[in-house]
């Protein structure tokens, strides 16, 4: 995906948010949704089963105006993180621009983050996009639950982060660590316009 | 432009103003140097290049829009 159109006047960023099943994807762009003005507020598509679990991805189109002449849209996408829906998970990735990994806190849930990371990255470079340089933010999500039931930051740092891209704490149930994370992508991506174009450019 | 922005962000308020100001003051950064650079010559070779690219046909199983397959699965699952 181009990420910035110099004819048409219109930036353009398509961000995903991956990670393992129930790791709060979904909840981080509920958030994002929930805190939108009125007049701001697109269509959130949200494609879920009836125990809530993402089905297929959810879509959150953030239409940010008129920005130093050019219109400006972010798109935010999850895609399912059940280990089955590998092909759709490879789909979403389709002209990304930026990568949001939500990490599930829990200790337990840390050999499905290592799955889930892995399988980004070979998602990644399938798509012929180079995962150690693609702009990428971890998120440790669950960070209210007890203290006992999660693993220490420094410790998520060490076995996921390995590129040492910036990580944000969060409950992303209360909102927390949310808008900081997005900003963050945000600002990693944007940072690329001036750089010159790679794939989709 | 940019100064028009902040004050939409202003204007907005809660977490997504701030938000939104961030990235209307990284944008106008960007888009200052993006203008430096944006010679007359560098336009006219994109815009060749452009033309030169094979058009996308929304029927040969390319998705080329997003929010439209969205929008057709949830018809479809109605």
């Amino acid at each position: 995906m181009s990420v910035v159109n110099y004819g048409t006047r219109e930036i353009t960023c398509k961000i995903v948010y991956y990670g393992p099943g129930r790791s709060g994807k979904t909840t981080n762009l509920q958030h994002v949704y929930s805190q939108l003005p009125e007049e701001r507020k697109g269509k959130m598509v949200s494609l879920a089963t009836e125990t809530d679990r993402t089905l297929f991805f959810d879509f959150l189109p953030l239409d940010l105006g008129t920005i130093s002449g050019f219109a400006t849209r972010f798109q935010l996408y999850t895609v399912p993180g059940q280990v089955y829906y590998a092909a759709t998970r490879k789909l979403v990735l389709q002209g990304v621009d930026g990568v949001v990994f939500v990490a599930d806190s829990q200790s337990r849930q840390l050999a499905e983050n290592i799955e889930s990371l892995q399988d980004l990255h070979a998602n990644l470079a399938d798509e012929g996009l180079d995962p150690r340089s693609i702009p990428l933010v971890m998120q440790y999500n669950k960070r209210d639950l007890p203290s006992n039931e999660i693993s220490p930051v420094e410790a998520l740092d060490e076995t996921l982060n390995f590129r040492g891209v910036p990580h944000f704490s969060a409950t992303a149930v209360n909102g927390g660590g949310v808008f900081e994370t997005l900003r963050s992508i945000s600002t990693l991506v944007l940072s690329r316009l001036s750089a010159p174009a790679t794939k989709g450019s | 432009m940019a100064k028009d922005a902040k004050k939409e962000a202003e204007e907005e308020g809660g977490e997504f103003a701030d938000f939104l100001a961030d990235v209307s003051k990284e944008i106008a950064q960007r888009v200052e140097s993006l203008d430096k650079r944006a010679t007359p010559a560098a336009q006219e070779k994109q815009e060749k290049q452009e033309k030169k690219k094979t058009p996308i046909v929304a029927d040969a199983g390319v998705i080329v829009e997003w929010p439209t397959i969205a929008d057709r699965l949830i018809e479809e699952m109605r």
